[in-house]
């Protein structure tokens, strides 16, 4: 059973996604893996890997964020003066001290009246972020909150891991969440089981492993991939069955709450992991493959907690702020954690894609 | 599992299988493939099993029989 949460009368007004101009395309790195060039394009075609964008070194996200701030600021789609929160879900800060939100504050010069927060959350971060986002709009003294899914875990991966590179992409999305007139109810869904905490994880790093000559050792492991503590590791199977036994449950809860069914939503817009595990999900929950669009990963790569921001632009686009959608969210992953929204989206200000 | 054969000897890209052969084996066998069957083992029969039991289910009889023990 999930925790739920339920709201009105809040909306998400606009999306901008940032992504990095530079591209890289899955053949250009088949020979950094330990396996023949029929096996990588086998691979790719299940996988539905193609491209995915990547950042320069030394670009961090606060310089992506900010970018994207700005744009909209000098598009006249936003005041700073209504800015009274920004709520930052990575898992690529720039320092363990201070938070990397502050220093986007800072950035901005916005004022003193503005609560600033880290989310150190990863696939689902866009569901957890907006759910914190809805919370906070109960309060009277919040106007707009903006929602930031900020990561590039390209520089976390290594490139000589076929089941982790391919797949991971870069990517700052900014969701405006504000009130709305609209009173239909907002539906949430959330769970945690801490047990699979180490499903995905960088071991190194932190404070209980911190950096050494050792640490940054690449070693291979027993499907030939070659990694160091430092790099991300995924229990790819570990995480294709968590995916398939807890989400489809959790999205029948969320509709019964909702009062709707699987034919009266528009569209699933789901994180995406890679085309594989998400068309068989589409496949158990029975939604046709048209409503829950699985081409981030082919396209842009997958960056964590921005996907879902990223598909909404991507896959929406102009029509979201002409018309009106019944949607459906989902974020699973990292933590492990699992959880999805339920509510109309439409007639938005903005949004769109730009380059950085 | 009247199909449970036919089923993987399409994952592993050869025209049929026989239950005694290795899993290991079979040109194709890697952890695409690995991933492949417990997708299979997961749409078509229900069950969940990892890619570490599987690697020890070490035939397609004990793939199988792993398969029916978790229905």
């Amino acid at each position: 059973m999930s925790l739920k949460f339920s709201f009105t009368n809040k909306t998400i007004s606009g999306v901008l996604t940032v992504l990095p101009k530079r591209v890289v395309t899955f053949e250009e790195e088949m020979d950094n893996y330990n396996f023949s060039t029929a096996k990588s394009m086998k691979l790719k075609l299940a996988m539905g890997y193609n491209k995915h964008h990547i950042v320069e070194d030394g670009t961090n996200i606060s310089e992506m964020c900010v970018f994207g701030i700005n744009h909209l600021i000098d598009e006249g789609l936003l005041s700073k003066d209504d800015i009274s929160a920004i709520i930052l879900v990575t898992q690529s800060p720039e320092h363990f001290m201070p938070p990397t939100s502050n220093i986007i504050h800072g950035q901005l010069e916005l004022g003193s009246d503005v609560i600033c927060m880290d989310i150190n959350q990863g696939c689902a971060g866009f569901i957890v972020g907006l759910i914190q986002a809805y919370m906070l709009l109960e309060q009277t003294a919040i106007k707009k909150v903006l929602l930031l899914n900020a990561d590039i875990l390209s520089r976390k991966v290594s490139k000589r891991d076929r089941n982790s590179n391919p797949l991971i992409g870069d990517a700052a999305c900014i969701s405006i969440v504000e009130r709305s007139a609209n009173t239909e109810s907002i539906h949430a869904v959330l769970n945690v089981d801490g047990k699979g905490a180490y499903v995905l994880q960088i071991p190194a790093g932190g404070f209980k492993i911190p950096c050494t000559p050792e640490t940054s050792i690449m070693q291979e492991d027993s499907n030939g991939n070659f990694r160091s503590l430092e790099n991300l590791v995924m229990k790819g199977d570990d995480v294709f069955n968590f995916v398939q036994t807890e989400v489809p449950p959790m999205i029948s809860e969320l509709l019964e709450i909702s009062g709707k069914t699987v034919d009266t939503i528009d569209y699933y817009l789901f994180h995406q992991p890679n085309k594989f595990m998400l068309n068989k999900l589409a496949d158990k929950i029975g939604v046709p493959r048209e409503k829950m669009p699985s081409n981030i990963v082919e396209n842009f790569g997958n960056a964590s907690g921005a996907s879902i921001p990223t598909n909404i632009s991507y896959n929406l686009g102009d029509r979201a702020c002409e018309n009106t959608y019944e949607v459906c969210f989902a974020g699973f992953g990292v933590g492990l954690t699992w959880g999805g929204i339920q509510q109309r989206l439409g007639k938005m200000k903005f949004n769109k894609i730009i380059y950085i | 599992m009247e199909q449970f054969l036919e089923q993987m000897a399409e994952i592993l890209e050869v025209e049929s299988v026989n239950p005694s052969d290795e899993l290991e084996s079979f040109d194709a066998w890697d952890s695409l493939t690995q991933l492949s069957i417990i997708a299979l083992a997961s749409e078509n029969y229900d069950v969940t099993i990892s890619a570490l039991e599987l690697k020890s289910a070490k035939t397609i009889e004990g793939v199988k029989k792993m398969i029916e023990s978790k229905k």
